[in-house]
């Protein structure tokens, strides 16, 4: 019974810590710089 | 070569579901006749109506066309060869890496008997092949090639990338195949707009398989697809929720490493973005109409190879509306 009060403990602990990193993390970070523009192909 | 269309050549196209219907609209514009199969003919119907195409009851009824696109799920391989025995010139836009590898070893015997089969002829493979040319002419020494996709077509198009997802991935790393697990590897990736950043994942994609064939001093070829963690989790699993039945926007973007003339690194970077279904039918027409105009050498080709002028058929391309985009700053090196 203890045992699986701890592995509740837990389970809701990483639960709530992943929850928050997914919430607030910040997730790679896109080019900072440049973008994109159209351009054409001549034929050759 | 194959022989000279009449007056107004006739495509049959197989199989009538999202890319299908596109093909056949995209032709029917450029004033082709259009001949439709799919296994289910009020689909087939459906489609081919408002197009003005005819629909046929028997696949076997298309092997008198000029050229026939084979839009339908995987596999092509035997209907592939039914046609080319017939000496119909083909156009598969399949992307599932196990039929792709069985269709290029139809190779000898496409040769032997010259007629054209142009496989991978969608997004990617397709597009990209088209694309990677383009970079790699521009420079002096192409050493890596690496291609982002992101975006479904139709749900059999949604249903592929989930299991190659779940699959063992491919990829040419200094001159060996390597085979990580798909959903590894995981990039963040920016797509042209309007598309933007994803992150993308190693899966079983084609396009390393085609893009070693077509550029054969390449050292290093990888391709990656977009997927949300939802998508990596379930990958190995049967698709939880059905896929969206008119597809989506979609994207591709190849990245080309290399040097230039003073031996200077350069990166460059290109890509297009729009509905699947419509990128994947600019590179199929584009390669369908080049078949019925000039036609080619007989055996397997797929888009990159210089056997079928790839810039020709991006030109064609971006004249059937095709919006190619560039990046312009520096391209950062990624971990691929």
């Amino acid at each position: 019974m203890k045992m699986l009060r701890r592995a509740l403990v837990a389970l809701s602990l990483a639960g709530t810590i992943a929850g928050l990193l997914r919430v607030k993390g910040k997730g790679g970070v896109p080019p900072q710089e440049g973008g994109w523009r159209e351009v054409s192909v001549p034929p050759r | 070569m194959i022989a000279e269309p009449g007056p107004t050549p006739i495509v049959g196209v197989v199989g009538c579901g999202v890319t299908g219907s596109r093909v056949m609209a995209l032709l029917t514009q450029q004033h082709v006749r259009v001949a439709a199969f799919d296994a289910v003919r009020s689909v087939a119907v459906a489609c081919a109506r408002p197009v003005g195409a005819v629909v046929v009851d028997d696949v076997d009824d298309l092997t008198v066309c000029d050229a026939v696109v084979l839009c339908h799920p995987a596999p092509h391989l035997d209907l592939v060869a039914l046609l080319f025995e017939r000496g119909t010139p083909v156009v598969s836009v399949g992307d599932d890496l196990g039929d792709l590898s069985r269709l290029i070893g139809l190779h000898d015997q496409a040769a032997r008997s010259g007629v054209p089969v142009v496989i991978g002829a969608g997004m990617a493979p397709g597009l990209s092949g088209l694309l990677a040319r383009y970079l790699a002419n521009q420079l002096d020494q192409l050493d890596e090639l690496h291609v982002a996709i992101h975006g479904t077509a139709g749900p059999a198009c949604a249903r592929q990338h989930h299991d190659a997802l779940g699959d063992t991935a491919l990829g040419w790393h200094d001159g060996g195949w390597t085979e990580p697990p798909g959903g590894s590897g995981r990039d963040l990736v920016w797509f042209p707009e309007p598309v933007g950043a994803h992150d993308c994942y190693r899966a079983a994609l084609g396009d390393p398989l085609l893009l070693q064939r077509s550029f054969p001093s390449v050292g290093r070829v990888s391709a990656r697809v977009s997927a949300t963690r939802r998508d990596r989790l379930t990958a190995r699993l049967p698709m939880l929720t059905p896929p969206h039945a008119s597809g989506g926007l979609g994207s591709v973007r190849v990245e080309a490493r290399g040097a230039g003339p003073g031996g200077e690194r350069i990166t460059l970077i290109t890509g297009a973005a729009g509905t699947t279904a419509e990128l994947t039918a600019f590179a199929s027409v584009a390669t369908t109409l080049q078949l019925l105009r000039v036609g080619a050498a007989g055996g397997v080709h797929s888009l990159g190879d210089v056997a079928l002028e790839p810039l020709d058929l991006l030109h064609q391309a971006t004249s059937l509306g095709l919006k190619l985009q560039e990046f312009t700053g520096v391209g950062r090196a990624t971990s691929w």
